[in-house]
C-alpha cells in the first residue's frame, strides 16, 4: 500500500474518455470542473467532446451531479470501502461473497460490469471527494481507491485525484511536504519534523487539550470542528488572522485582519493536480497582508531566549 | 526497584522515552532526577513532574494517571516497567524485550513496531496497538501484547509475526494488511483482516466480514490448545474444546491474497 | 578578505596538481592576492584544498522530488533530523531530503552547485520555489522537452525552425538554464500505457516521429541556441537487460553534436532478462572514450536504501509489478511525466550487485576524468550524501577488491571489476566532481580556483580513509563565506539560480497561444514563470550561432 497514480487536469481533459466521480458532488462543489476539465471539453485525443466519454456517479445519494452523469451507482452510506475491496478481488478474477456484496446497495452483476467498463476504458479517471474521504473508513477509503486505480494499470491506463477543498489546502500540503517532508499533522516541538496523524491532526490535539496556545489562519475551525474542540480553542490563548471576522474570531483573545490572498496579497496557489499558479491581485487593501504579519510575529519571537536545548540529551524520538 | 510517582499533571503531553530500563539501570538517583523530557516544546527535568524514590534500576514503577505521558518504555530490552494508572501514546514503541504492565487504561500505538518482549494492560488501550508507523511495510515483528479491555482501529495494522490478544472489542480494520502473527479479539466492529496477506485473526464473537472473506470449514485447530496456555499471563482465555464449540474458518482476503484466515468462535448451541 | 595559507591545492582547470599555495579570496571571488588589515587567514597546512563540489545530475526540488516525500514518512523518521536553531531550519535528510536540509548536505559535504536535472515547464514554479528553499548552494535546472507534445508535433510535420523557436521559449518560461530529454517518446507512448524502446519505430500516436528524430532534432537544436550545457539525455530502455545495443545506437544518433548522457550505469547492461542480466560498461567505455563530443555522469548505485524517481514512467510501472513496492506516477499534460518506487539494493542480489559493479567499471574503465563525473542520480542510485564512499572506492584499489570479492559469483562472472586496478588520484578525483561538471555545464567561475572564479572552496584533512575524509570536510567557502567548519553549519548565505535566456522569434508565441486554449488548462499568460520570483537569478542572453 502506499503512492499513488495521478495525473494533472489536462491530461484527462485530452485523453480521459472514463471518468468515474466517487463520494462527490462537482456540479455543486467544484462548477466548472465539467466544462474545463472532464466531461464537456474537446480533447486532444477526445475530440468527440462529452459524447466520447462516459461519466459515472457513485454516491450515497441524488444530488444535482447525477444529471450529468450517464451512470449512477448509489452506495449505501458506510459502504464504499466494501465496494472498492471487491473491486480490487473482481479485477483479480477472485470469487467474493455475493450476499454481503448486495449489502452495500449494489449487486454483484452491477460490479462485475463497472469493472470490466473500467478495464475497457482507454484512460479512466477517478475523482473522489470528501463524501469518500470524510466518511467512515477515512484514509482508508482513500487507500481504496489509490490501490485499486494501481491496480487497473496492468490492465489500462488508469489514473485518480482527490478534490481538494476550498482555499489553497493544496499549497499548505505542498509547502508542508518541501520543508518538513510532511504534509499535515507535523509537530516541530522537539526542534525537527513529526509526524503522525491523530497524534499532531488539528482536530485531535483539540479534543484533547494538548496545545496551551493557537494560531489559525485561513480556516474558521469555530464554525466546522467538534464542540470539545471549540470549547478549547475558547479557554486558552487563541489569535486569529483573517480578512474577516469569523466564529473563531468571536472566542480568539486576537483577532488581526489582514488582506484578502489572491485579491489583495500575492503568491501562489497551487491546483488540486498541485499546478502553480501566480495570483495577480488586482485590489489595494488598508490591511497587511498574512505575510507581514507573520514575519512580524516571528521577528518579536526571535528575541525570546532559546528554548531548544543547544544539543540533545534525549534520543530524539521518531 | 526505583518508583516514580506524578506529582504535577502536565498540561500539554509530557515525552518521556527516558522512562525506560534501559536508560534508568545504571543511573544514580540524582542523575534519574535530571534525566531530560519534554514538555510540549521545553526540556524539563524528570524530577520537575516526578517525586522519585530510590536509586537507578531494571525494575522502574511509574504511579499516577500519566495519560499525557508518551514514549513510556520505548525501544526497551530488559527489565520491568510497571504504571500504576494510565499510561499516553507509545507505550513500549520499538521494544525488544523486558515487560511493561499497566493496571489502568493506555493510549494509542501500545507496542508500535515492537520486535520483542511483553506488554499487558489492565484497562483499554487506543487505536494502532502493535501496530505499523504510517508508511512503514511492517508492524509489529515479535513479542506480545495483552489488552484486558477494548481497543481502537486499525489493532495489529501490518504486523508480521507476534501474538496480540484483546479481551474486549475493538473498532474497524483489526489486522488490517496483516502479514503474519495472531490477533485474538473479543468482537470486532467493521473490516476486520482487511487486505490481510497472511497471519490469524480469532474473534470470540460473531462480527461483520468483507464480501472478499469466503467460509471454508468450521473446526478445532490444534494450535490453539497450545496457544491458551500461552495467554494465561495476559489474563485471556480462549475456548477449544469441541464439547464447547468450535470454530468457523474464513480464509482471505481475496482482494490481496488466499492466506490469511479468520477464526470465529461458534458456541455450541446447548 | 580571506587567504587559505599552505594547503596543497588542487585546481586541474588551471593545471595545479597538489602544490602547496595560498589562495586568495576578496569579495565573494577568488583573486590573484589580498593585502592589508582585515585579512582573515586558514592555516590550511597538510590540508587539502578542492575547488567546491558541483553535483551535475540530482533530483533535490520540485513536484516529483516532492510527491516521493509525501510517498515516503519512513524514511523520514529514520533519516538525518536537522534541528532547528539561531542559523537551521528544521529538516530531514535521508532519500529525499526536505529542501533547507538538501542545502545543509550538500554544504556539508562541500558541494557548492547542484544542477536539478528534471523540470517540468508546467511546474517550473514549483521548482524554483523549492530551489528558493534550497540555502547555500548554487542551482541550475534542465528543463524537460523530449516528450512535449507541441514541439513532437511540429517534429511530425517537419517544423525544425519552429520547432527550434518552442524550445527555446519553452526554457524561457521555466526560467531553465539547460534541456533535458527523458525516454525520448517513451513518456509520451505512457500516456496511454504503452513506452518507446526501439530507436526507429515511430512513437505511438505518430508517423514519422521517432526516438532517434527526437534525439537527433534535440541535440541540433540545443547546440543552434548556443546552450552552454549540452543536451542532457536520458536514454530509451533504461534499467532493461540487454539495453547496451540501444545506448551504443543513441551515441551514434548523437555523432556531430555535443551530449551528456545521464547515469550511463542504468543503460550499460547486456543479457537477455533478469536471470542473466550482465555488464557491458567495456563496450559502452570504448565506444564513449572515442567520442569526444560526449560528457556522462555515472548514476553508479550503491546498496542501502533508496528511491527511485524519473520521469521514465513506463519503467516505474514494471518495477512496481516487479517488487510490489509503493508506486506513485504524474502524468503531466502535454509535456512528460514521471513515476516514483522506493527501492532497495542489496549485496546478495545478483542484479543489484552486477549494477553496483557497472557504475564503477563506467568510472574505471572511461579515461577522461574530464568527462565522466560523479553521480548517483540521485535518489536513483543512492542518496547523494553517500558520494564520499565512492571516493574511497575509485581511489583504493585494495579496498575496492575486498568489496567486489563479497559479490555473488554470477556477478562476478559477469563483470570485470575484479580485474581493474585502476586507482584515481586527487587531482582525478577534483576532476570528476568539480571541475569536470563544471565545464560540461558551462560554468565558467565555477570549478576552479584561478582569479575571477567564485570562491567556493573545499578544504579537507588529508586521511587515507578517504570516505571519512570527503564525508567531513574541515571548512567549505561558499562565495567567500565559511558556512562550514567540521561539520557545523555556521553561517547560511543563499544561493544564486543560473539561468539562460535564448533567443526565439517572437511569433512564435502567436502559434503557442491557440494551442494552449486547445489543450492544456492553465492560460497562456500565467504559464511563464515571472523572474521576479526568482531570487538571485544570474541571467545569461544568449544569441543563436
Amino acid at each position: 500500500m502506499g503512492g499513488k497514480v495521478t495525473c494533472t487536469l489536462g491530461e484527462v481533459k485530452n485523453r480521459a474518455d472514463f471518468i468515474i466521480y466517487w463520494g462527490g458532488n462537482p456540479a455543486d462543489c467544484h462548477p466548472l470542473h465539467f466544462t474545463r476539465y472532464t466531461l464537456t471539453p474537446k480533447g486532444k485525443h477526445v475530440p468527440l467532446g462529452r459524447k466520447g466519454r462516459t461519466m459515472v456517479l457513485v454516491d450515497v445519494r441524488e444530488t444535482p451531479s447525477v444529471k450529468f452523469s450517464d451512470i449512477f451507482l448509489q452506495v449505501r452510506p458506510g459502504k464504499d470501502f466494501e465496494v472498492l475491496t471487491t473491486l480490487r478481488a473482481l479485477l483479480k478474477g477472485r470469487p467474493v461473497d455475493e450476499a454481503r456484496v448486495a449489502e452495500t446497495g449494489l449487486s454483484l452483476a452491477v460490479l462485475q460490469d463497472l469493472i470490466e467498463r473500467m478495464k475497457k476504458a482507454r484512460f479512466g479517471v477517478i475523482f473522489f471527494g470528501m463524501g469518500l474521504t470524510m466518511t467512515r473508513g477515512k484514509h482508508l477509503n482513500s487507500a481504496a481507491i489509490l490501490s485499486l486505480v494501481a491496480e487497473l494499470n496492468a490492465f489500462t491506463k488508469f489514473v485518480c485525484m482527490p478534490v481538494r477543498g476550498h482555499g489553497n489546502v493544496t499549497g499548505a500540503d505542498v509547502v508542508m511536504r518541501w520543508s518538513t517532508g510532511y504534509p499535515f499533522g507535523v509537530s516541530l516541538s522537539r526542534g525537527y519534523p513529526r509526524f503522525n496523524p491523530g497524534e499532531f491532526s488539528t482536530i485531535d490535539v483539540l479534543v484533547r487539550r494538548d496545545n496551551d496556545a493557537a494560531l489559525i489562519l485561513g480556516a474558521d475551525p469555530g464554525a466546522t470542528m467538534p464542540q470539545p474542540a471549540i470549547d478549547h480553542l475558547a479557554s486558552i490563548p487563541t489569535i486569529v488572522l483573517d480578512p474577516k471576522v469569523t466564529h473563531t474570531s468571536r472566542l480568539a483573545r486576537v483577532h488581526i485582519t489582514t488582506a484578502v490572498t489572491g485579491i489583495s496579497a500575492p503568491g501562489t496557489v497551487y491546483r488540486m493536480d498541485e499546478i502553480p499558479l501566480p495570483l495577480k491581485p488586482i485590489l489595494r487593501s488598508p490591511y497587511p497582508t498574512d505575510e507581514e504579519v507573520i514575519r512580524r510575529i516571528r521577528e518579536k519571537v526571535k528575541e525570546k531566549p532559546a528554548w531548544l536545548p543547544a544539543s540533545f540529551a534525549a534520543v530524539p524520538c521518531a | 526497584m526505583i518508583t516514580l510517582t506524578l506529582k504535577a499533571e502536565p498540561g500539554v503531553p509530557l515525552e518521556a522515552e527516558a522512562l525506560s530500563p534501559d536508560v534508568v539501570a545504571n543511573l544514580s538517583h540524582e542523575k534519574v532526577r535530571a534525566l531530560p523530557m519534554f514538555l510540549g516544546k521545553r526540556q524539563v527535568r524528570v524530577d520537575e513532574f516526578f517525586e522519585v524514590d530510590g536509586d537507578g534500576s531494571d525494575e522502574i514503577e511509574i504511579r499516577g494517571d500519566c495519560g499525557k505521558v508518551k514514549w513510556l518504555g520505548r525501544g526497551m530490552t530488559r527489565g520491568r516497567l510497571i504504571v500504576a494508572g494510565n499510561a499516553g501514546m507509545h507505550l513500549g514503541a520499538y521494544m525488544k524485550g523486558g515487560t511493561i504492565e499497566v493496571s489502568g487504561n493506555a493510549s494509542d500505538w501500545v507496542g508500535g513496531e515492537m520486535s520483542g518482549g511483553l506488554i499487558r494492560v489492565g484497562g483499554n488501550a487506543g487505536g494502532q496497538v502493535g501496530a505499523a508507523y504510517r508508511g512503514s511495510r511492517t508492524g509489529m515483528t515479535g513479542g506480545t501484547i495483552g489488552i484486558g479491555g477494548s481497543a481502537g482501529l486499525e489493532v495489529g495494522m501490518r504486523m508480521k509475526r507476534g501474538t496480540i490478544a484483546i479481551r474486549g472489542k475493538v473498532k474497524d480494520f483489526a489486522g488490517i494488511e496483516m502479514k503474519g502473527g495472531t490477533l485474538i479479539v473479543g468482537g470486532a466492529e467493521l473490516r476486520t483482516g482487511a487486505w490481510m496477506q497472511r497471519g490469524t485473526i480469532v474473534s470470540l464473537t460473531p462480527i461483520p466480514l468483507l464480501p472478499t472473506f469466503a467460509y471454508a470449514c468450521s473446526y478445532n485447530p490444534a494450535f490453539l490448545r497450545l496457544y491458551a496456555p500461552q495467554l494465561a499471563p495476559l489474563g485471556i482465555s480462549i475456548p477449544f474444546e469441541p464439547t464447547d464449540g468450535s470454530y468457523l474458518l474464513h480464509t482471505g482476503d481475496v482482494a490481496v491474497s488466499e492466506k490469511g484466515e479468520i477464526l470465529v468462535w461458534q458456541p455450541r448451541a446447548s | 578578505m580571506l587567504r587559505i595559507t599552505g594547503g596543497r591545492v588542487y585546481d586541474p582547470a588551471n593545471g595545479i596538481h597538489g602544490e602547496v599555495k595560498d589562495i586568495s579570496i576578496s569579495g565573494g571571488s577568488i583573486v590573484a592576492a589580498v593585502e592589508g588589515p582585515g585579512v582573515r587567514t586558514i592555516d590550511a597546512t597538510g590540508m587539502v584544498v578542492f575547488p567546491g563540489g558541483v553535483d551535475v545530475h540530482t533530483h533535490v526540488a520540485g513536484a516529483a522530488i516532492n510527491f516521493a516525500r509525501a510517498m515516503t514518512p519512513e524514511d523520514h523518521r529514520t533519516a538525518a533530523k536537522f534541528i532547528h536553531s539561531p542559523v537551521t531550519r528544521a529538516g530531514a535528510g535521508g532519500a529525499t531530503p526536505t529542501t533547507f536540509a538538501t542545502g545543509y548536505l550538500y554544504a556539508g559535504m562541500g558541494y557548492t552547485t547542484v544542477n536539478e536535472a528534471a523540470v517540468p515547464v508546467l511546474s517550473a514554479r514549483h521548482t524554483h520555489e523549492e530551489l528558493r528553499d534550497t540555502p547555500i548552494v548554487d542551482k541550475s535546472c534542465c528543463v524537460l522537452m523530449a516528450n512535449n507534445e507541441i514541439l513532437l508535433d511540429l517534429l511530425e510535420q517537419g517544423e525544425v525552425e519552429r520547432a527550434r523557436d518552442v524550445v527555446a521559449w519553452l526554457v524561457w518560461a521555466a526560467k531553465g538554464y539547460g534541456v533535458k530529454a527523458v525516454n525520448p517518446g517513451g513518456v509520451a507512448a505512457w500516456k496511454w500505457g504503452k513506452d518507446a524502446k526501439i530507436l526507429s519505430q515511430p512513437v505511438e500516436g505518430y508517423q514519422k516521429v521517432t526516438p532517434a528524430v527526437i534525439i537527433a532534432q534535440l541535440a541540433a537544436i540545443v547546440d543552434g541556441l548556443n546552450l552552454p550545457h549540452p543536451l542532457h539525455l536520458h536514454c530509451n530502455n533504461l534499467g532493461a537487460p540487454g539495453n547496451f545495443t540501444t545506448t551504443l545506437e543513441t551515441m551514434k544518433v548523437l555523432e556531430g553534436h555535443r551530449a551528456h548522457m545521464a547515469h550511463l550505469q542504468f543503460h550499460a547492461y547486456g543479457g537477455e532478462d533478469w536471470g542473466s542480466l550482465s555488464s557491458e560498461a567495456s563496450k559502452i567505455a570504448e565506444y564513449f572514450n572515442a567520442h569526444p563530443n560526449l560528457t556522462a555522469d555515472a548514476g553508479a548505485i550503491l546498496f542501502g536504501n533508496s528511491v527511485t524517481i524519473t520521469a521514465d514512467g513506463p519503467w516505474q510501472h514494471l518495477l512496481y509489478q516487479l517488487t510490489g513496492r509503493k508506486w506513485g506516477n504524474l502524468d503531466v499534460e502535454n509535456e512528460t511525466g514521471c513515476g516514483i518506487v522506493p527501492y532497495t539494493y542489496k549485496g546478495g542480489n545478483v542484479v543489484n550487485a552486477v549494477q553496483w559493479a557497472v557504475g564503477l567499471e563506467l568510472l574505471l574503465l572511461i579515461q577522461d576524468p574530464w568527462r565522466i563525473f560523479l553521480t548517483t542520480d540521485h535518489p536513483n542510485g543512492a542518496c547523494f550524501w553517500r558520494y564520499p564512499e565512492i571516493v574511497h572506492l575509485l581511489m583504493n584499489a585494495d579496498f575496492r577488491r575486498e568489496r567486489v570479492m563479497k559479490l555473488p559469483a554470477k556477478a562476478l562472472q559477469r563483470t570485470v571489476l575484479a580485474d581493474l586496478d585502476r586507482e584515481y588520484s586527487l587531482a582525478e578525483i577534483a576532476t570528476i566532481t568539480s571541475a569536470g561538471p563544471a565545464r560540461a555545464l558551462g560554468l565558467p567561475r565555477k570549478g576552479h580556483l584561478g582569479p575571477g572564479a567564485d570562491a567556493d572552496v573545499t578544504i579537507y584533512n588529508d586521511d587515507p580513509d578517504r570516505e571519512a575524509m570527503f564525508r567531513g570536510p574541515r571548512y567549505v567557502l561558499k562565495g567567500g563565506e565559511v558556512v562550514v567548519e567540521e561539520g557545523d553549519i555556521k553561517k547560511v548565505v543563499e544561493g544564486r539560480e543560473f539561468i539562460v535566456q535564448p533567443s526565439f522569434d517572437k511569433s512564435v508565441e502567436d502559434y503557442l497561444r491557440p494551442l494552449f486554449e486547445d489543450y492544456y488548462t492553465v492560460t497562456f499568460d500565467n504559464y511563464p514563470v515571472e523572474v521576479e520570483r526568482l531570487e538571485g537569478a544570474d541571467i545569461r542572453k544568449l544569441d543563436i550561432s
